[in-house]
């Protein structure tokens, strides 16, 4: 469930900035009035995203790829 | 400059000393490969002329266009040109979000034997599909972090085992990347913001932030690289290494370029190149910083968490 809202997230994010483009290529003081809205809106819903993730991640809603040295086992000088 | 007439230069020598700059470059480039002795510094020339050829021929567009020579034609002509480079990047960087999502949920559970194609586990019968398949470590390596990798024995089997170490840790510098990366996304929305309302001296403040976290972000990038190879992580660390290197290193190239350019408009609202209505050139590498920031967060998304 919280990988589909992800994901829709990032979907909206790119929607956005997509508009963003398309202000940015009209021009005059209307393209830049939707440029910067849609950017303000990709920069808001980013913010979102991230505090999403990071808080789904502590809940234990989903795993992060924690990368794993494969095999032998891993031993602090310390422990010798 | 009538609104009729679309401003050409005469002439320019620019195209044919960036082609000199190209050619030097990978001359230099494919003997240095080679193992030629002089390969290294052909190649510094090379990149030399290139930036020669930026300075010179974007300094001359950027003179143009402060002493008032182009119509609104040109301006449109410069937005479509920009929408088409952003184009090739939203491909060139599709292409390798492609490759990430293919190798791991297609190819590398096939190797593996997974549905009923040809692809069987009699491949090599030592081999197990994982997406975080690294190189195994010699006994003795020592990791960055102070560890020392080794082959103990259970004292009452004698049968060696395996555990694993982390190498890459979401919850770490890649966190703190994020949040350097999206906060930059946020202070050049004030910057854009001052532009438009015609505030030059906030803009200058959130401009200089902005450099700032860019740069910030690929100080703790060049961290996390060295923490990762130290620890096995290599571009040679099976497919994962491979995409997680071609992925993050192509986007820490982009940002690198984003804070230039960032850095020459920084200049150019010094220099009051722009207003709250014409101001393309801010516009156009604001787009890009805002590009390359959401590239990060689908990294940091389907790399390090889904």
């Amino acid at each position: 469930m919280t990988e589909i809202v992800v994901v829709i997230i990032i979907v909206a994010i790119l929607v956005a900035l997509g508009f963003g483009l398309i202000g940015m290529v009209k021009g005059g003081r209307e393209g830049s009035d939707k440029m910067f809205k849609s950017l303000v809106t990709r920069v808001t819903l980013s913010v979102l995203l991230f505090l999403l993730v990071l808080f789904s991640g502590y809940m234990g809603w989903i795993e992060p790829n924690v990368v794993m040295v494969d095999a032998p086992v891993a031993q602090s000088p310390a422990q010798k | 400059m009538s609104e009729q007439e679309y401003y050409v230069p005469h002439g320019t020598y620019w195209p044919i000393i960036g082609s000199i700059g190209i050619s030097t470059l990978f001359i230099g480039l494919a003997n240095q490969m080679h193992g030629v002795e002089w390969g290294g510094s052909v190649m510094g020339l090379g990149f030399a002329i290139l930036v020669f050829m930026m300075f010179g021929w974007f300094g001359q567009v950027v003179n143009e266009s402060t002493n008032g020579i182009y119509n609104k034609q040109v301006d449109r002509s410069f937005r479509w040109g920009m929408s088409w480079f952003i184009f090739s990047e939203v491909m060139f960087f599709a292409a390798f979000f492609g490759a990430l999502f293919y190798a791991r949920a297609l190819s590398v559970p096939w190797l593996g034997g997974a549905d009923n194609n040809i692809f069987t586990p009699d491949l090599w019968n030592a081999f197990s599909a994982s997406w975080h398949q690294m190189a195994f470590l010699a006994p003795g390596t020592e990791l960055q972090s102070g560890t020392v990798m080794s082959f103990p024995e259970v004292p009452a089997t004698g049968i060696e085992t395996a555990t694993p170490a982390m190498v890459v840790d979401p919850w770490g510098l890649p966190a703190l990347n994020t949040g350097l990366l999206l906060a930059s996304g946020v202070t050049l929305t004030f910057a854009h913001h001052a532009l438009r309302a015609g505030h030059r001296n906030q803009i200058v403040g959130w401009l200089v932030a902005t450099i700032a976290l860019g740069v910030a972000f690929l100080g703790f990038q060049v961290m996390e690289y060295g923490h990762a190879y130290a620890d096995g992580l290599k571009l040679t660390s099976g497919i994962y290494g491979s995409t997680f290197y071609m992925l993050t290193g192509f986007h820490g190239f982009h940002v690198t370029v984003g804070a230039i350019m960032l850095t020459v408009i920084l200049y150019r609202v010094q220099k009051g190149h722009f207003d709250a209505d014409n101001h393309f050139g801010f516009e156009g590498v604001a787009w890009y910083w805002h590009f390359v920031d959401v590239v990060w967060l689908g990294l940091f998304v389907f790399v390090y968490w889904l």
